[in-house]
Parts: C-alpha cells; sequence; structure tokens
C-alpha cells in the first residue's frame, strides 16, 4: 500500500509540475507531432505509396485528439479554476488599492501580533530544548509543600533530597541534577563573570548529543564529597574564546580552581538553560564540595542548603501519575529521614510533602511566575485582537459584496454557478489573507524584538522568520482569518436575488440594513471594551506597583558586591578589606553616602531566632529578616526613621547592643505599645539585650507583593564583624553613570583574583516589575490596535450606510429637517453600536476578570472606575468615527434629490 | 507472402512494448512506432493518439524520461530513455504478461 501511496504521489507531483509549465509542454507536443509527421510522410514517399499525404494524414489519426489525450496529462482543472480566482482577486485589488490596503494592513496587524506572541510563549513553555531526547519522558521534579498555610511548589531541592529521590523511586530509568549559576571565568584581566552550570555526570545522557571534541566526565568524576576539576566547554564559548583550537588537557580557571579541559558539547547543545547559552560544564560535586565553611563537607547529607534542580526520565511504561505518586512516596520518606535529626520540623500530615513529574520548562509547571502568566493573557489578547481584524475585514467585505450586487447579479445570469462564485469570494479572502500574513510576520519580527526583551530572558534567540513553528502557526492564523472573513460574504453573494437587483437599475432606492454587519460591528466593540478594561488594569496596577513607597530610594543607589573568589581570608583580613573598601567607596567623587550590608533587596535575606520577651515563638508571627550594616545606612538608603534614632558611630563592638525595627515589626511584636526600650534577644534566648533604639519606615525585601514587612537593623560590628559581602553606594545623579568608575575604584583594593561587580539597584527592582510592565504594555498596545482597527470597521460601516441613504436624507431635509437633526441621528446609530459593545465587552470583561486578578497589583479586577472610563472612551471614539459621514449626510442636496425623483 | 493482417494490442500491452524497446536505447516517438511494427512484422501498428499520451503518462509516473537531443540527421527530436524504475516496471509487467500467456494458452489447449 505505501508504495502505492508513494508512486501515486509521486506521479501527481509531476502532474502539479507539468501544470505549471503546460504552456511549454504544449509547444513541445506540437514540436513532436510535426517531427512524427514528416518522418512519416518522408516514409510513405520513400514506400512509394500512391498518395503520401492522405496516409500520412490517415496515418496520424485524428490529430486534434491526440493533443487533447496528452494535454489531458497536464491539466489539472481545478487549478486552473483556482487559477482564474486568484488571477480575478489580485485585479480586484488593482482596482481598489485602498480597500486591498486596509484589508492587508488589518490582517497583518492581528497576524503578526498572533505570530509574535507565538513565539513568545512557545520560547517560554512549549518548545522543547535542543537535543534533548525523548522529550516527552524527561520531567523537571517539582516539591510541593505547605508551609503557613500556604502551598510552595518549588523546583530545586538539597543535594542530599535529590539523592534520597533518586534512591526511593523506582518508575524513573534516570536522574540528573544541575544548577545554572554566573561564575568567574579566566584570571586576571580576562576573567569575566560567564553563565556557566554544575550538572551530574548523568546530565549528558539527557541529550543526542556527543561532543563535538574530547569527552563528557563520567559519574567517577562526579561524586560525593567532591568531584573532579574538569570542565566541558560549550561551542559557542570554545569558538569565541579559544577560536575553535584544540584546548583538551589544559587548564582553565572557574571562580576559585583551575579545571582540565576534557571535551567541548556540539554547537547548537545548550542544555537546559532559558537565558544566556551556558559557556562551560562541570560536575555538580565539584561545585558543592568547594565551597566555603561547612556546605562543601555537609551539602550532601544535611538539608541546609537547597539549590539543586533536578530531571528524571520515566521509564518506558510509566505514566506521569505513576511517576509523580513515585516521586511524593519519597519525597514523604526523605522528610521522615530529615525529621529524625529536626524533631521541630513540621509533621508531614501537616506539610503534606508532595512530588510532580512535570514540564521540565518552568513556565509550562505547576508555579508558573508571573510574568509567564501574564504572557499567557497576552497571548490570548493576541487571538482577540486577531477576531477583532477578522470581523473586520467581513463586514469590509460584506460592505463591497453589497455595493457589487449588480455585478454578482449579472454573472448569475450568465450563468456563472454559485458555487464557483463562492469559491471566487473565498479565493479572494485567502489571497488577502496570506499576503496578509507575509506582512504581519514581517511586523511580528520587527515587534518582536520588543517582546522578546519584555517577555524573555536575555540572550533568548529570537528569529521568526527561519522558524518552522512560528511560521505554520503564522499560516494557520492566516487560514482561519481567511476562512472567518471569507464565509459571510460568499454566502451572502451566492444569496444574490438577480431579478430584483437588476430590475433595481442604477440606483438603489431602498437602504439594506444588514443584521450581520451590526453584529460584526458590536462584537468588535464588545472585545474592544474587554481589550481596554484589561489594559486599564494592568495600567493601573503598574502605577500602584511604581509609586509604592518600598522604603528605600532605588533611584540613586548603586550597590556592589565583592566576590571573593575563593580567597582565604581570617576575619581580621576580612574586616580590613571592607574597611578598605567603605573608605575607599566614600572617596570616590560623586559618591555621597556609602554602607556595607550582609543583604540586598531581592538578591538575600538573613533570617535567625528571634526571642522577644512576653511572646512564645516569635517565629509563628510571620518572617522576621535582619540586615546588618555599617553607621550610614538609613541615610545611604533614604529609609527614613520615624522614631528614635538610625546607627550612630557609637554602636560599636562592645558597646551597649542595638537595633532598628520596622514599623510593620514593632506593630506585630509590640501591638499598641512604644517599641523604642524594648529587649530583643538575637540567635538565642541567653544572649544580652539587644535594644530597640529606633523604628524605621516598612522596607520591601524579597517581593513586592509581599505582605509581612517584618525587618530589623543590628550595626555590622556588633553582630558579626566580618559578615557582610556588598556596598551600597548613594550616587549624584544616574548611578549607571557612576558604575565603571566605582568599579574600577574599587577593584584596585581587591587582593589576588578576587574582584567587584557594581550594578544600579533599579535594575534589581525593574525585574520584579517586570510582569506589570509587561502586563500594561502589552495590553495597551493591543487594546489600542483593537480599537482603531473597530473604529474603521465603525467608520466605513456608517459611511456605507449614509451612501446608501442620501436619498432619504435628501428628503429629510426636503421636508425641513435641518443639518444638526441628521448629524445627530447618524451619530446616534454610531453610538448605539458602541454602547451595544460597551454592554456586552462590559459582561465579557466582568466575568473575565476574576481570572486576571491574581496578576494584578492592588487593584480590583472590576474596578468601576476603569469600566467607566473605558465606556466612555468607545463611545467618544464611536461618536467621532461617525462624524464625517454624518456631516457629509447633513450636505444632501434636497434639489437634486427631488429632482431625481 | 500476403502481408501479416492487423492486430489490436491486448488492452496494457502499449506500456511494455514502449518499456521494452527503449531497454534496447534511448528512441524519439517516431523510432519507437517503426521499431515495434518492425519486429511486429507490420502485426501492430502504433497509433500516435495512443502513443504520444502514454508516453507522457509514463513520463509523469518516474518510467521514462525526456530530453530534446539532435538525430543524425541533425533534426531536433524528443528522445525518451528508459529510468530504474521503468527496468522494475518492464520487469513486474512482463512477468505478468508470461503468466497471462501461458494460462491462456493452457485454457485453449484443453479445450
Amino acid at each position: 500500500m505505501g508504495v502505492t501511496l508513494g508512486a501515486d504521489m509521486r506521479e501527481w507531483i509531476a502532474r502539479v509540475v507539468d501544470w505549471f509549465r503546460r504552456d511549454r509542454l504544449d509547444a513541445e507536443l506540437d514540436e513532436e507531432l510535426r517531427f512524427h509527421r514528416q518522418h512519416l510522410e518522408r516514409d510513405a514517399t520513400a514506400e512509394g505509396s500512391g498518395d503520401a499525404t492522405s496516409a500520412a494524414k490517415r496515418q496520424l489519426g485524428n490529430l486534434t485528439r491526440t493533443v487533447e489525450d496528452a494535454r489531458e496529462r497536464w491539466s489539472i482543472p481545478r487549478l486552473d479554476h483556482l487559477q482564474q480566482d486568484v488571477r480575478y482577486a489580485l485585479r480586484g485589488l488593482r482596482r481598489s488599492p485602498g480597500f486591498a490596503f486596509g484589508v492587508i494592513a488589518t490582517l497583518a496587524l492581528g497576524i503578526g501580533a498572533n505570530a509574535a506572541m507565538f513565539g513568545v510563549v512557545d520560547r517560554l513553555m512549549f518548545r522543547p530544548y535542543p537535543m534533548l531526547r525523548d522529550p516527552d519522558t524527561a520531567h523537571r521534579i517539582y516539591l510541593q509543600r505547605m508551609a503557613r498555610n500556604d502551598q510552595r511548589t518549588e523546583s530545586w531541592m538539597e543535594y542530599t533530597r535529590y539523592l534520597d529521590l533518586q534512591r526511593a523511586t523506582t518508575t524513573f530509568e534516570k536522574f540528573a541534577a544541575f544548577f545554572p549559576m554566573n561564575q568567574a571565568v579566566g584570571v586576571g584581566d580576562a576573567a569575566r563573570e560567564r553563565p556557566v552550570a554544575a550538572v551530574s555526570a548523568t546530565y549528558f545522557d539527557l541529550f543526542d548529543a556527543p561532543p563535538a571534541l574530547g569527552r563528557y566526565f563520567t559519574p567517577d568524576e562526579d561524586r560525593t564529597p567532591m568531584g573532579a576539576t574538569v570542565v566541558v566547554l560549550s561551542h559557542g564559548f570554545w569558538q569565541s574564546e579559544f577560536g575553535g583550537q584544540d584546548m583538551l588537557g589544559r587548564t582553565i580557571q572557574v571562580d576559585n580552581l583551575p579545571y582540565t579541559i576534557i571535551g567541548v558539547a556540539p554547537e547548537g547543545f545548550t542544555g537546559i538553560t532559558d537565558g544566556s547559552p551556558r559557556a562551560l560544564f562541570y560536575p555538580i560535586t565539584t561545585y558543592a564540595g568547594s565551597r566555603p565553611g561547612r556546605d562543601a563537607t555537609e551539602y550532601f547529607t544535611t538539608y541546609n542548603w537547597g539549590w539543586t534542580s533536578a530531571i528524571g526520565r520515566r521509564k518506558p511504561g510509566v505514566s506521569v501519575e505513576q511517576a509523580s505518586a513515585d516521586l511524593t512516596n519519597a519525597y514523604l520518606q526523605s522528610w521522615n529521614h530529615q525529621r529524625e535529626r529536626s524533631p521541630n520540623m513540621t509533621p508531614p500530615d501537616v506539610a503534606k510533602p508532595r512530588g510532580i513529574a512535570g514540564p521540565i520548562r518552568e513556565a509550562a509547571g505547576p508555579d508558573p511566575a508571573l510574568e509567564d502568566q501574564t504572557a499567557l493573557w497576552v497571548t490570548g489578547v493576541a487571538a482577540i485582537v486577531l477576531l477583532i481584524a477578522c470581523a473586520n475585514v467581513a463586514n469590509l467585505f460584506l460592505g463591497r459584496v453589497l455595493r457589487r450586487r449588480r455585478e454578482v447579479a449579472l454573472r448569475l445570469a450568465l450563468g456563472v454557478s454559485r458555487s464557483r462564485l463562492a469559491a471566487q469570494s473565498l479565493t479572494e479572502s485567502l489571497v488577502l489573507s496570506l499576503i496578509g500574513c507575509g506582512a504581519g510576520l514581517v511586523i511580528a519580527q520587527w515587534g518582536g524584538s520588543v517582546l522578546s526583551s519584555l517577555f524573555l530572558p536575555e540572550g533568548a534567540e529570537f528569529n521568526l522568520l527561519t522558524d518552522g513553528r512560528t511560521l505554520a502557526v503564522a499560516v494557520a492564523a492566516a487560514l482561519f482569518a481567511a476562512v472567518l472573513t471569507g464565509v459571510a460574504p460568499a454566502v451572502l453573494s451566492t444569496r444574490a436575488d438577480m431579478a430584483s437587483t437588476l430590475k433595481a437599475g442604477a440606483r438603489e432606492g431602498t437602504y439594506h440594513r444588514s443584521r450581520t454587519r451590526t453584529a460584526l460591528l458590536v462584537a468588535q466593540g464588545a472585545l474592544s471594551v474587554v481589550l481596554l478594561v484589561g489594559a486599564g488594569l494592568f495600567v493601573r496596577s503598574l502605577d500602584h506597583v511604581s509609586s509604592m513607597r518600598i522604603g528605600f530610594d532605588a533611584e540613586h543607589i548603586l550597590f556592589v558586591r565583592r566576590e571573593l573568589r575563593g580567597l582565604a581570608l581570617s576575619d581580621t583580613q576580612r574586616i580590613a578589606l571592607h574597611r578598605k573598601l567603605l573608605e575607599t567607596a566614600q572617596s570616590i567623587p560623586g559618591v555621597e553616602r556609602a554602607a556595607f550590608v550582609s543583604s540586598v533587596p531581592f538578591r538575600s535575606t538573613s533570617t535567625t531566632d528571634l526571642y522577644v520577651e512576653g511572646i512564645d515563638s516569635v517565629h509563628r508571627l510571620g518572617q522576621f529578616t535582619y540586615q546588618t550594616a555599617t553607621t550610614d545606612y538609613f541615610p545611604t538608603m533614604g529609609t527614613r526613621i520615624l522614631r528614635g534614632r538610625g546607627f550612630s558611630p557609637e554602636d560599636r563592638e562592645g558597646a551597649p547592643r542595638v537595633a532598628v525595627v520596622s514599623e510593620g515589626m514593632a506593630n506585630v511584636l509590640w501591638p499598641g505599645q512604644e517599641s523604642i526600650g524594648k529587649c530583643m534577644r538575637v540567635n538565642a534566648d541567653t544572649m544580652p539585650c539587644t535594644t530597640v533604639v529606633g523604628i524605621a519606615e516598612d522596607a520591601v525585601q524579597n517581593s513586592l507583593t509581599s505582605t509581612q514587612w517584618f525587618r530589623y537593623y543590628l550595626p555590622i560590628e556588633q553582630y558579626r564583624p566580618a559578615g557582610g559581602y556588598a556596598l551600597m553606594l548613594r550616587t549624584r545623579g544616574d548611578p549607571a553613570l557612576h558604575a565603571e568608575t566605582v568599579r574600577k575604584a574599587l577593584q584596585e583594593v581587591m587582593p589576588g583574583q578576587s574582584y567587584v561587580a557594581a550594578q544600579p539597584l533599579r535594575e534589581l527592582i525593574d525585574d520584579r516589575q517586570r510582569s506589570w510592565r509587561m502586563g500594561a504594555t502589552m495590553f495597551v498596545a493591543f487594546g489600542g490596535l483593537a480599537v482603531v482597527v473597530a473604529a474603521i470597521g465603525l467608520y466605513a460601516v456608517i459611511g456605507y450606510n449614509v451612501a446608501q441613504r442620501m436619498h432619504e436624507m435628501g428628503v429629510r431635509i426636503a421636508l425641513g429637517a435641518r443639518s444638526p437633526d441628521v448629524v445627530k441621528l447618524i451619530v446616534g446609530q454610531g453610538v448605539g453600536f458602541a454602547v451595544a459593545g460597551v454592554i456586552c465587552g462590559g459582561v465579557l470583561a466582568w466575568i473575565g476578570a476574576r481570572y486576571v486578578q491574581p496578576l494584578l497589583f492592588r487593584q480590583s479586577a472590576t474596578d468601576p472606575l476603569v469600566f467607566a472610563l473605558v465606556a466612555a472612551v468607545l463611545v467618544l471614539v464611536a461618536g467621532m468615527a461617525s462624524i464625517v459621514p454624518a456631516l457629509r449626510a447633513a450636505r444632501a442636496d434636497p434639489n437634486s434629490t427631488l429632482r431625481a425623483e | 507472402m500476403p502481408p501479416n493482417p492487423r492486430r489490436d494490442l491486448l488492452p496494457g500491452t502499449l506500456d511494455m512494448l514502449v518499456l521494452k524497446t527503449l531497454s534496447v536505447q534511448p528512441m524519439h516517438g517516431y523510432a519507437i512506432a517503426r521499431h515495434i511494427q518492425r519486429l511486429s512484422q507490420d502485426v501492430f501498428r502504433i497509433e500516435e493518439g495512443s502513443l504520444y499520451p502514454a508516453l507522457q503518462r509514463m513520463r509523469q509516473k518516474g518510467w521514462v524520461r525526456a530530453e530534446w537531443r539532435q538525430t543524425p540527421n541533425n533534426q531536433r527530436a524528443r528522445y525518451y530513455t528508459i529510468t530504474t524504475t521503468g527496468r522494475k516496471q518492464l520487469g513486474a509487467q512482463s512477468a505478468g504478461f508470461d503468466d497471462l500467456v501461458a494460462a491462456i494458452g493452457r485454457v485453449m489447449r484443453t479445450v
């Protein structure tokens, strides 16, 4: 069967190819037959039969029939029709370029929006990683538990947990662990922070990616407590850094150790990463085993440090549910194991530990980030834009069918079949849609760079025009649009009543109100309302989040972190280095104030046990984080002291211990009391009192959406003099402008291979505000687009109606109607459409509101203000779109109307 | 000797005869017709009305290739060449034909 099918297929392809060159084939056949005939005559003459020519003619048979029979081999009537229809469509477009432009532009915007958003969402959620073998059976491992009545989903775990899960599960063929990060690579001036990944030896087995050079590391080189110092370079890094020379056996410095290069991954291998491609891969146990402090020796036996991401490959025949159940069971065992060591851990029946074999892409996983959810919503928005565009185009087509009624009737009368007419109409939509698709892809690629920077991690590849998946979606969207826009006009054109139309003559006396067109207009209005409401909600969210007082003054702060890169320093040396850094920073022109700190907002927080007299368990009230800092912390950050005082130079080691607490913390620990002067014991209840000397305004720590703002501040000298890793610098003017000067000046202080990196604090916050900025930008862009398209549609329909009713208007004016009455009549019609749209759209938006609520920031999804504003905008736009045709109607000339009668 | 009487081709045998002819060497349409006529001792006369449509069909099926060349008399003619697929087809058809002839022969002899 397969062979026949293949052969048939081949013959058909040949036929279609021949169809395209049928003119040449015709000519060749003629020449061939001429040749045949010549030879026949010549041979007949040579044989000496009487009338050579007639014999030849007789022999040649019916020439015409021969030609016809042969031609049948390359004639495909359907293709002929299609070609005629396409030509007819193109001719029609040339005749009315304005109409064609309107349709193509509208569809291009709709299709382009969808292609671009698909490109984004596909990269975020669906596209399998390059070279990943059998992606359907590979899963990221997610762990869920209940913490303070909140379900937490995490995609990372302790390395010990990873080992536990691997040991206790039976449904997985293989586990792999990985930890992506940025680390300093190289030495001296050539050293740069680069994206790298610490991975297990099993990691490479997930892929069909034999090394381009050398080999990958083996399980022997990836073992606890400390793996081998070997490294596999990515192809790109190998090319850019070493020009593709044979580097096997040479060493490269990564973080604090020299590594031997043992292999190069193949071109196109990215591993599992959403952002910039990783420069190199080395054993995960080598990473953990070379950490400073106790982590290096305890990471595979304790549960103190959660950092490992895990991938599991299901065994054949095991379902996803079975795998997840197996994971849950293993997680429970591991939980109990951990509880044996720390008995005050939450019991499993409260924590409800649960394992999930989920999608590798976290955006598609059980706990997607706000940004990812927003991206999905915006994709829905793009689909709505396409619907609006289709409704608009369908309306334009309908208008033209109405205008062409006479032509259609004439063609029917001349014997063109109705199905041919419908096919013609559909072909026209198809041609326009496909042209729109081409233009849309160009728009998508052009606008895509904006989308890519909004939604995708830095360094992500984004080329839509060479991407088969996006092209397929764009073409599918175009076909969808063609059907949607072509069907109604096709049906309408074949329903034309020829007799009455032909009889009606040139003047169309009566005005036809088309119910379909009205419905399409109202639908456009309604969908626009939905998008505008969304736009309003996101804009207000963004407004809330950016005007929110976050407790410090991010605009003017540059933060500098120092990276020791494995340099072993004694406490005294550390203290000296930190002091030197602080002094150097303070002496840099442009730096107004500086403080050395132990945590940076949105990067890290610290917690420790806290004891307060009269409270059983402070822990139970929420999470209290602390910051240790040098004297100038509050004026540097711009965090206001509400009562009491900030730090003073006298708060040094040996002096009475002091703390500043946030207002929120004071209110929860000592409600209704004066908190200044209260005693807290930090770390242990045997510690001496730390006295509260000041109340600071609340400040954001790790999350903008958090509702807990419990934070306390300790002088670094009193708490942990050798601690801390970052400088906060208040700069004059834009901190970004000072970043390089500051980095250079501070780098001079750093010993050995250690280094500093400077970044404006603003950038960290921008990252956190991304989801609302994204939502606001995209909803406004698409919402605006929708309204413009809908307004054009309304303008076209009202304009058409007015043209149809010019006669009626003339009569009205002749009977005494004044211009304002006529304008009011027409504008009223346009506004009527808008009001209907507002009502339908308002209801839709109201229903959709609760789904979008979690994505908003301190903003009710059913905010009456937003709804009212949107309604006003839509009515106003409708009024404006109908005013021009209305004025035209008001100029109807009663004289000519009556004379024509 | 009186000329052999003309006979019609069995349906479906034209393709086979053309392929067999071309398996000797590439030829143009007229030469194919003459070749079959000569070898059949004038029993078969290949009508152009069936030959040229058949050649086009076989070309589309990929059994023969067509290309324009110069004849020895320096005229332009379209030459047909049998392809590998065409040779396979010829093998299959002639085997089928042998079976057919044998079957007919058996019936004719017995009855």
